[in-house]
């Protein structure tokens, strides 16, 4: 079957095809909670021209911040079913994938993982300006973005 | 334009209708107001951004459609569009689509087909669809470019014995074998993208009769 390989790091037994069909079932209800549409939090120079190397460092730190911070608060106040059915496939499959990732730690690539870094850097900052519920909401609304991306390393 | 807002009910239904990234909003007039002489003005935003931007040749149309395709033509942005209705002094409140994101929401129209045929095989040459381009003259990008993971889903239909069966393929050359000699077979082909649902454009369906069987045509003689 197919899986996801960020540069070194490969991830088997995730059907991306079920992600998007639990998020699409979403998408409209929960992007129609985002009132803030001057802010996009994924924006196209955090994940645009990322080399494979990089991508391991990036992925894992975002879904990280997915799970800890975006998932963790949202899940008690999604009231909507299909928004919790959608949401625990999403989480699932997020935790799967995080696990699975062991980015390289050695010296010569600090600078690779540094780019990251800095990427996710620029995510988060914009996350930590929206007060936290509308963050979360937005940042949710935007998993179409993030499974595009994903979707590059994805064979 | 100085009109009392909210004086009429919004425009209805409004959405984009995508095809190869050729993007049109549409939607249908306010309740009740059909047939009169209404007026329509749309602005569009570009997600992230901060302002509501004018589309210039959609100001006071009367029309229920704007192409949009100019200025949504980045796929890696997300985008909205509103439309307001104008009449006499009164006007209507904005009618606000939701986030439409081209790369994930645009449909892939069919392929071009070419049908050759033997006695008991038919090639099939598929030409990948092409996005929209503003000028005819303009450089062509073709969908396979935009997404590289295009897959088509073929379908062959045995117009003697009514039986159909369909094949995914990626590669743009397919040989059907083993097939009954003069007999008429159909194609309709369709072209998908893994990753969210899409509504499907079919093919044209295309027919070819495979040619008459040499070797018994000998033997006759």
């Amino acid at each position: 079957g197919q899986e996801f390989q960020f540069g070194p790091c490969r991830v088997e037994g995730v059907v991306l095809q079920e992600l998007w069909e639990a998020f699409w079932a979403v998408k409209d209800i929960v992007q129609a909670k985002d009132n803030i549409t001057s802010v996009r939090l994924l924006r196209k120079e955090i994940l645009q021209n990322v080399s494979d190397v990089e991508s391991c460092y990036l992925i894992r730190a975002l879904l990280k911040f997915y799970l800890n911070t975006i998932f963790k608060g949202y899940l008690g106040k999604a009231a909507d079913s299909r928004i919790r059915k959608s949401f625990s496939t999403l989480a699932n499959n997020f935790f799967v994938i995080a696990s699975k990732l062991q980015p390289s730690q050695e010296n010569d690539m600090f600078s690779i993982s540094e780019s990251a870094r800095r990427r996710f850097l620029l995510f988060q900052r914009a996350f930590k300006q929206l007060d936290i519920q509308s963050a979360q909401t937005k940042a949710f609304g935007e998993v179409d973005i993030l499974l595009t991306w994903m979707e590059k390393f994805y064979q | 334009v100085l009109c009392i807002s909210g004086g009429l009910p919004k425009p209805t239904n409004i959405t984009f209708l995508s095809i190869n990234m050729r993007n049109i909003l549409q939607w249908s007039p306010p309740e009740g107001l059909q047939g009169t002489e209404v007026t329509y003005t749309v602005q569009y935003f570009i997600y992230g951004q901060k302002k509501w931007l004018n589309k210039s040749e959609c100001r006071n149309i009367s029309r229920t459609c704007c192409d949009l395709s100019v200025e949504t033509s980045d796929y890696e942005h997300q985008y909205y569009a509103k439309v307001k209705a104008i009449w006499e002094t009164n006007c209507s409140k904005w009618a606000e689509t939701g986030r439409f994101n081209p790369f994930l929401e645009t449909q892939i129209g069919p392929p071009g087909i070419a049908l050759t045929t033997d006695e008991r095989s038919i090639s099939i040459v598929l030409t990948a669809p092409e996005k929209w381009k503003r000028n005819p003259e303009d450089s062509s990008l073709s969908m396979q470019q935009i997404y590289s993971n295009l897959k088509y889903n073929v379908s062959v239909y045995n117009t003697q014995s009514n039986r159909t069966w369909s094949q995914c393929v990626t590669n743009h050359t397919l040989v059907l074998s083993w097939l009954e000699p003069d007999t008429l077979y159909c194609v309709h082909v369709e072209s998908f993208v893994p990753g969210p649902p899409r509504l499907a454009q079919p093919s044209e369906k295309l027919c070819v009769r495979t040619l008459k069987d040499q070797t018994s045509a000998v033997k006759v003689k």
